[in-house]
């Protein structure tokens, strides 16, 4: 039965690593860039849903809306300033302002919100549901169902849509979708501010599972970055089954061996997994 | 002479701190085939290049670029497009990850002005029947004729006022030549003004309105294609002293 329970705690986990890096698959697939200030968003817009409904009392669902905002906002932010060293594909630059970005948010959410670590409770938390000996909370139900219908709508969007096309045209080739009559600046901006979004609706949804420190962050980012890497760069259902996997994983492995060698372990079969096979799961067979 | 739809004066085209084209005057009528011929490096894909203000490296380009009487210097590449010019540059001319369909119909999106002929994604498989064939299959999957067909396609689906093509019979077999060298005639005949980028000379001759010569980033000879046939620089280096 424990293990039955494992594999619950390792589907929620996988599924909220999921939510968590997709942002960034998209961010790296389209504009080839990276945001280490990814966790730092994650922790303030956690902080946003908490002040939301803790302080302003304003309704959960409500508050999810806003931290989302503030996320795409904040991501629109960072990419406006960078536009310049992400049209040059600056990276190493990029790499070093998005560090800093993560570290002005964290001073700044220290100031907003104090250095004291807060619970977020929700409607959802409260709610226990249990079969047999098996348990889970409303909470972890519904980052399971949401982050279903997000991988779900994302994909039919990039794949069916013409706003997909356009950001798939972006990502293979930035000139050519210029001859094409596409603003390529307005899209990097998009993509930023989706990869905010998208972290925030993350943290909403994930934060109430633990305490929510301002100094939180970097293992969100690392978490994202295994996701990202091995889904396949750029591959949204790629990163839904490396999110999965390594949820289920990090679960089993604690469970079995030590919770505290978690992402060591992750780390090892990630290194072991790219040696074999490059490009991740969504690599074709001698492809990249 | 017809009436100028593209006109560009004093284009300046830069790389680094050199100048790889100067152009003082230089104009395309409507309904009118214009073929810009020249030897390797005489700026012929610098100057459709630099119309746009595109380019994939650092090249700066200066100079005023009137659409219809609008100049369109001050405007990024993107916004010159949807005014109505269109380029199919010479080398990656397709979204090869993307299918024959989605290519297509990325073209025939909203928010481009609707007072031009735009042709519909079914109308441009009725003019290239062999891509309504491949219309799953990836622009990668194709071959070097149906991309240049595809890249045609798309750029009749954009609504083009001027059609600007670089060098579209680059690897092409002489039948595939001269066929999408006809469907371009066509496509004038119909009312579309085209700066055809041929090193086909004598391809090139067959379709076209007039001829520009190119040499070391200038124009040195721009005249009726008549006139231009017995050009003697066009003899000498293009065609052969038996043309004569």
């Amino acid at each position: 039965m424990n293990f039955l329970q494992q594999l619950i705690n390792g589907l929620v986990l996988g599924h909220a690593y999921a939510l968590l890096a997709v942002g960034w698959t998209v961010l790296l697939g389209v504009a080839r860039l990276v945001n280490f200030g990814h966790g730092q968003i994650y922790m303030l817009c956690a902080f946003t849903t908490w002040f939301i409904v803790s302080r302003l009392g304003i309704p959960y669902p409500l508050a999810i809306v806003a931290a989302v905002a503030v996320g795409a906002a904040v991501g629109a932010i960072m990419q406006k300033i960078m536009m310049g060293l992400t049209l040059k594909q600056d990276l190493v630059r990029i790499m070093i302002v998005t560090l800093g970005f993560g570290y002005v948010l964290e001073g700044a959410a220290a100031l907003f919100f104090g250095s004291s670590a807060q619970i977020l409770e929700t409607p959802l938390t409260a709610h226990d549901f249990y079969i047999k000996d098996l348990w889970f909370n409303g909470q972890d139900f519904a980052i399971i169902i949401m982050a279903m219908v997000f991988f779900v709508a994302l994909k039919l969007i990039v794949e069916n849509t013409q706003l997909g096309r356009l950001v798939r045209m972006v990502a293979e080739d930035p000139p050519l979708a210029q001859l094409a009559g596409i603003n390529v600046r307005r899209v990097y901006i998009g993509v930023f501010a989706f990869e905010g979004a998208a972290v925030a609706l993350a943290a909403a949804l994930v934060a109430p599972r633990t305490p929510i420190l301002t100094s939180m962050g970097f293992e969100e980012v690392i978490i994202t970055f295994v996701v990202v890497v091995l889904g396949g760069i750029g591959s949204i259902a790629g990163s839904y089954v490396a999110g999965l996997l390594l949820g289920l994983f990090s679960a089993m492995f604690g469970w079995l061996a030590d919770p505290s060698y978690t992402m060591t372990a992750a780390f090892c079969v990630l290194i072991a997994i790219l040696a074999i096979r490059p490009g991740g799961f969504a690599a074709k067979r001698g492809g990249n | 002479m017809t009436a100028p739809v593209l006109r560009v004066s004093g284009l300046q085209v830069n790389y680094g701190g050199n100048t790889a084209l100067s152009i003082e005057s230089f104009h395309v009528g409507k309904g009118e085939l214009v073929g810009v011929v020249g030897a390797n490096g005489a700026g012929k894909s610098t100057l459709v290049n630099g119309v746009l203000g595109w380019s994939r490296g650092p090249a700066q380009a200066r100079g005023d670029i009137f659409l219809d009487g609008e100049n369109l210097s001050k405007l990024p590449t993107h916004e010159r497009v949807r005014k109505g010019l269109l380029l199919i540059p010479e080398s990656k001319l397709v979204f090869g990850n993307l299918t024959v369909q989605d290519n297509l119909q990325a073209a025939s999106r909203g928010g481009v002005a609707t007072d031009r002929r735009r042709y519909s994604v079914e109308e441009v498989y009725g003019l290239f029947p062999s891509l309504d064939k491949r219309k799953n299959s990836l622009g990668a999957q194709l071959s070097g004729g149906e991309r240049q067909m595809l890249g045609i396609a798309r750029a009749l689906c954009l609504g083009p006022r001027v059609l600007l093509l670089d060098e579209p019979s680059i690897g092409l077999a002489p039948l595939l030549i001269s066929k999408m060298l006809h469907t371009i005639r066509s496509l004038v005949d119909e009312g579309l003004s085209v700066l055809l980028v041929e090193q086909n000379v004598r391809a090139a001759l067959q379709v076209v309105d007039r001829l520009v010569l190119l040499e070391r980033g200038s124009i040195v000879a721009d005249g009726p294609v008549d006139q231009m046939r017995g050009d003697p620089r066009i003899i000498d280096a293009y065609l052969g002293k038996q043309a004569k």
